[in-house]
């Protein structure tokens, strides 16, 4: 039987349709006004023991509500949901016991007590004994460097290490499964590299099941086999990240910063483009922000560094930056039919 | 049982992190109790007693009033209300802990320090400073526990504000209620006796009064005798007993309706 089991889940919160302004806000005082949104829309997925599940989608997709409710702190509205076999809302005390949780946007340490405090009360919360304490705080201490930050109080950390000791605490009482919610949000790229390797190692240390939901298609890329896609509720895709590699990986966007920008300029680029790589050219142009524009290249046709040595020959740039595409760019394509 | 004490710990050392807040509170307690000193003392003048009451027992219950009534806030309501709205509570019901426990033994953090750094040294302060000459009694022998009962029965009023905010996810208008009848009702502003006699009755047998006038009676008149303390202990204890479980009652409700913010 597998670690989790969900079927036909769903989540619905009723709102009040709020009003707008100070005599809006006391209209909604006796208002009666409710809609129903639903968070999750019927999803079915089933997780092993011991894989590293990538949870993504668009913003307000449904991701942290699922993990609320595998986490036991919040009521499904309807479907199936196990954890080890039980129902974590039902039996929250026993199941949080087997579980790790880190919610990237806040954290369980304790704001103004040193760090190494901290990890004391969660051994005695989850009634660790000493010698695995000691075990995992010498692990923790090797990976992320833990010991030097023992005395520092917690509100001085940076948002990378305070995220590095977060995602140790979780995993401190050895918990069958950990569920990452964010975990290198706000994060620089190198500290980004650091904390995947951290939970890689996690992972391979007990064979603990992780689920994790990002925004970040790097994180996925570099610890899932296997992604589950979620948008509006409703599994988009599920399965080997293999496949879906093939289609984000392709795609880069080139962002530049042009001289003299001005509403001419995007279309003589658009021009020369079609007329050195021809009309296939799997590039498309959008102004995005101000002063930036955004090329999104399809490698599988054209590369990357010709439109970058084209454009910079040609072009006066005053800056370059190469992201890869986001994650509302993949739904779309997901849509468009790319896995089909 | 171990693992709250933890939290106790952690709690505890939080208000020592504050130890500029730690000191100016015993500051601020030694200039309120100076004030108050000589305001009574020229309100005594040369006269003996005031309504039957001597200068040192007027000052006992108002220095030590005020020290029981600083001790006997938990803000768990506050505390609770802005951990639903930042969704911190989050972090502790993915824990393998009961919520009721963990934000009491939590409060017990602050209790301590309170204790330590307002009723203690108001005591020494009166005893030492003021010469004020404290009744011995056998009130005065169980005024600690009666003090513990009353703080848990104050920590359920505090609870069940929280638990409500599972609903309101705002405490203000509820928090300010509850304050308002607490005070009133519990003879914390006015004592009991002053009230109407039917409504002094009805008081008697709400759990209120169990939380001020309890205590401080047993501090006030030391020498009423068991006959005297004994039903008001079990009074107390029969509160405790009954809020304590009607919130755990109440805690299954609310849980449900708990919309966890952020994510
Ligand atoms: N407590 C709540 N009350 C009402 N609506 C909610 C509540 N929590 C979430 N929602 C709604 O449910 C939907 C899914 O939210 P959820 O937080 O699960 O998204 P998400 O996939 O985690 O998004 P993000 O990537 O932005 O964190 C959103 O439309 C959100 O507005
Ligand atoms: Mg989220």
């Amino acid at each position: 039987m597998s670690l989790i089991h969900i079927k036909d889940l769903t989540k619905h919160f009723k709102i009040l349709n709020r009003r707008e302004g100070l005599s809006g806000a006391f209209r909604d005082l006796f208002s009666g006004n409710y809609r129903t949104v639903e968070a999750v829309a019927g999803v079915s997925f089933d997780i092993e023991a011991g894989e590293i599940v990538g949870y993504i989608g668009p913003n307000g997709a449904g991701k942290s509500t699922t993990i609320k409710m595998m986490t036991g702190i919040l009521k499904p509205t309807g479907g199936m949901l196990q954890v080890n076999g039980l129902m974590p809302y039902d039996n929250r005390i026993r199941q949080a016991q087997i579980m790790g949780v880190v919610f990237g946007q806040r954290t369980q340490l304790w704001w103004d007590l040193p760090v190494i405090e901290s990890f004391k009360i969660l051994k005695e919360i989850y009634k660790v004994d000493q010698k695995m304490f000691d075990r995992h705080m010498d692990m923790f201490n090797e990976l992320v460097g833990l010991k030097a930050l023992y005395s520092q109080q917690v509100r001085t950390l940076s948002l990378g290490q305070r995220m590095l000791c977060d995602i140790s605490a979780s995993f401190l009482h050895n918990p069958q499964v950990v569920f990452l919610d964010e975990p290198t949000i706000g994060l620089d790229i190198s500290i980004k590299a650091k904390i995947r390797s951290v939970i890689k190692e996690l992972n391979r240390e007990h064979n603990t099941t992780i689920i994790l939901t990002t925004h970040d298609l790097g994180d996925v890329e570099a610890l899932c086999q296997r992604i589950i896609i979620i948008d509006k509720g409703k599994i988009l895709y599920d399965g080997d990240i293999k496949r879906v590699n093939a289609l984000f990986g392709a795609y880069r966007t080139l962002k530049l910063q042009i001289d003299d920008f001005t509403a001419a300029t995007l279309q003589t680029l658009t021009g020369k483009l079609t007329e050195k790589f021809g009309a296939e050219h799997g590039i498309s142009i959008a102004e995005t922000e101000e002063l930036w524009t955004d090329v999104t290249i399809d490698q599988a046709r054209t590369p990357l560094s010709d439109v970058l040595n084209f454009v910079m020959s040609n072009f006066g740039v005053d800056d370059v930056r190469i992201v890869e595409i986001s994650m509302e760019n993949v739904v779309r394509k997901v849509y468009d039919g790319a896995l089909k | 049982m171990k693992s709250y004490l933890a939290v106790l710990r952690g709690s505890f050392m939080v208000g020592l992190v504050y130890r500029f807040g730690f000191l100016f509170s015993i500051a601020g307690n030694i200039i309120y109790m100076s004030i108050t000193y000589f305001l009574w003392r020229s309100i005594y003048q040369n006269r003996e007693t005031l309504r039957g009451l001597t200068f040192d027992q007027t000052y006992i219950y108002v220095a030590l009033g005020s020290a029981v009534f600083i001790l006997l806030k938990t803000y768990v309501d506050w505390q609770m209300s802005y951990e639903i709205r930042e969704g911190t509570v989050a972090t502790y019901l993915t824990k393998p802990i009961d919520l009721q426990f963990y934000e009491l033994f939590m409060s017990l953090g602050f209790f301590l320090m309170s204790l330590g750094a307002i009723t203690i040294p108001t005591i020494l302060l009166l005893v030492f400073v003021f010469r004020i000459e404290i009744p011995l009694g056998l009130g005065l022998a169980i005024f600690p526990f009666s003090l513990i009962l009353a703080y848990l029965l104050s920590f359920c009023f505090d609870y069940f504000i929280g638990l409500l905010c599972f609903y309101t996810e705002s405490v203000w208008g509820l928090s300010i209620t509850k304050e308002i009848l607490v005070t009133v009702l519990s003879g914390a502003l006015i004592p009991l006796p002053f009230f109407p006699d039917v409504i002094h009755k009805i008081l008697l047998w709400l759990p209120f009064q169990a939380i001020y006038y309890t205590p401080l009676t047993m501090v006030a008149q030391p020498n009423l005798g068991w006959g005297t303390f004994l039903p008001m202990l079990a009074v107390q204890l029969f509160w405790v007993i009954a809020l304590f479980t009607l919130t755990r009652l109440f805690y299954n409700q609310a849980i449900k309706v708990l919309r966890i913010s952020g994510g």
